[in-house]
């Protein structure tokens, strides 16, 4: 039998790494994290158990990752261009200290997060991210 | 009225964001998808230690923990 050229052979993603399987699991998650509500213990022991998790899955790299690029394209600069209205309007509203008349992103987020289905769908998102960020 | 300039603010960077990712994803393009970019940030590395990897994990735990926890 041949064998294989190392540079050929490509690792099979494991079980729990397929979208079949990794997509319900997120939306579980999700589901569960949206019935906890602002500064409960719920919430935090969530946050930071699921959190954790994650990030021992990135750190000690047991999630095949996809290759990352040696070198930036350089229509990267054009990622600053969000960040930077981003980051002026978070600063002017955190610093002006205005409250609801000039309200800062979290500020403006926190109501509409009170409701469960909402609040499941950002747990989603956030969850989501991580996994994308951990399989980097 | 500063409250609309707010909101407004919001979301044409949030705007921005869907627009440069778009762009990035397109054929031949020379801007790096969001993904590419995470994962050029995540190679950092000072010595043994992954500086970038720690980094992004912790400013995303900590997003988590800020919308969904406190």
């Amino acid at each position: 039998m041949m064998e294989q050229p190392h540079d050929l052979t490509v690792d099979a993603p494991r079980t729990w790494e397929r979208p079949v399987v990794c997509v319900p699991v997120l939306v579980a998650l999700s589901l569960v994290g949206g019935r906890f509500p602002s500064f409960s213990t719920e919430a935090n022991v969530y946050v930071f158990g699921a959190g954790g998790m994650l990030i021992w899955l990135g750190l000690t790299k047991r999630v095949q990752a996809r290759p990352a690029p040696e070198r930036l394209r350089p229509g990267a600069v054009w990622w600053a261009l969000p960040v930077v209205v981003f980051g002026i309007f978070e600063g002017a509203t955190f610093f002006a200290a205005a409250g609801d008349d000039f309200p800062t992103f979290s500020r403006l987020a926190d109501p509409l997060l009170e409701d469960r289905l909402v609040r499941s769908a950002a747990w989603l998102v956030w969850l989501s991210a991580f996994w994308g960020l951990v399989r980097r | 009225m500063m409250r609309a300039l707010a909101i407004g603010g919001f979301l044409v960077g949030l705007a921005l964001f869907g627009l440069v990712e778009w762009l990035a994803r397109r054929e031949g393009s020379k801007i790096p998808t969001l993904g590419e970019l995470c994962g050029y940030v995540m190679r950092y590395e000072v010595g043994p230690v992954p500086v970038g990897r720690i980094g992004l994990f912790g400013f995303w735990w900590w997003i988590g923990w800020h919308f969904l926890a406190r």
